[in-house]
C-alpha cells in the first residue's frame, strides 16, 4: 500500500533556528532520506516553500496564503510503499519532524 | 518549476454524493489529470483515503504519539494533490483553476523546493 507522511511544523520557529541547529536537522532529515532509499519504501519526496509564497484557487478567485491559517504549517511530503499501516506508523515515528511538529500518516487510494 | 496542488474540499459532502455525482467528478479528474498529461506538466498526484483513515504523530519531549484523525480540524480537508512543473506561478494558478475541486472548494498551489 501507498502512504503519505504529511510534515507539519511552525514555520516561524523554523526559520529561527540557529545556524547549528538548522545543520544536525539537515544531517537528521538526510539520514532518514538514507534509510527509506535502503529500504526500498520512498517513492516520491518533496519540500515546499514557506506558506508566504503560497495562493489559494476557490472558483476563480485567487487570495493570498494558505488554505487555512494553522499553528503549524505543511511543509513537505513523503510517499511511501509499504506493507501494511504499522510500517507507515514506524517510519512517521521516525521522522525527524515527530520532535518539533507532527507527521499526518495518509493512505493513499490504489490507483 | 515545480508547484504541488493541494486539494481541499469537504469531505463528508463528497462522501454522501449519489454515486452517479461520485463517477462524474472521478470522469472530470481523469480528464483533467489527462490534459495535463498531454500538456506534459503532470509530475505525479495522489487521492487521499479519508480523514477517518488518517493518524497523526508527534514526539515532543522524547514522547511518541499516534493520534487518530489529521493534524488539524478543517472546514475542508485535503483529498488529493497534483506536482505540476510549469514556467511559472501564474500558468500554476491556471492550471489550479481548471481543477474540478476548484469549483466547489479550494485549492492551494505551492512552490515545491528544488
Amino acid at each position: 500500500m501507498q502512504v503519505l507522511l504529511l510534515m507539519y511544523h511552525d514555520e516561524k520557529a523554523m526559520q529561527k533556528l540557529a545556524r547549528e541547529e538548522h545543520g544536525r536537522l539537515h544531517g537528521a532529515f538526510m539520514a532518514y532520506v538514507e534509510a527509506l532509499k535502503k529500504a526500498g519504501v520512498l517513492v516520491a519526496n518533496n519540500g515546499l516553500k514557506p506558506t508566504s509564497a503560497a495562493k489559494t484557487v476557490q472558483k476563480d478567485a485567487v487570495l493570498d496564503g494558505p488554505f487555512a491559517e494553522t499553528k503549524e504549517q505543511l511543509a513537505g511530503y513523503f510517499l511511501l510503499e509499504v506493507p501494511n499501516i504499522e510500517a507507515a506508523h514506524a517510519w512517521a515515528k521516525r521522522h525527524p519532524t515527530v520532535g518539533y511538529g507532527a507527521i499526518e500518516v495518509r493512505p493513499v487510494w490504489p490507483h | 518549476m515545480q508547484y504541488l496542488l493541494l486539494i481541499y474540499n469537504n469531505e463528508s459532502a463528497m462522501l454522501s454524493r449519489p454515486a452517479e455525482e461520485a463517477k462524474q467528478s472521478m470522469a472530470a479528474y481523469m480528464a483533467y489529470a489527462e490534459t495535463m498529461r498531454k500538456a506534459g506538466v503532470l509530475v505525479g498526484g495522489q487521492r487521499l483515503r479519508p480523514t477517518n483513515d488518517a493518524t497523526t504523530v508527534r514526539a515532543a519531549n522524547g514522547k511518541t504519539s499516534v493520534l487518530n484523525g489529521p493534524f488539524a480540524e478543517t472546514r475542508e480537508q485535503l483529498g488529493g494533490y497534483f506536482l505540476i512543473d510549469a514556467p511559472d506561478l501564474d500558468e500554476a494558478l491556471a492550471w489550479a483553476k481548471r481543477c474540478p475541486g476548484a469549483a466547489t472548494g479550494s485549492i492551494e498551489v505551492r512552490p515545491v523546493w528544488s
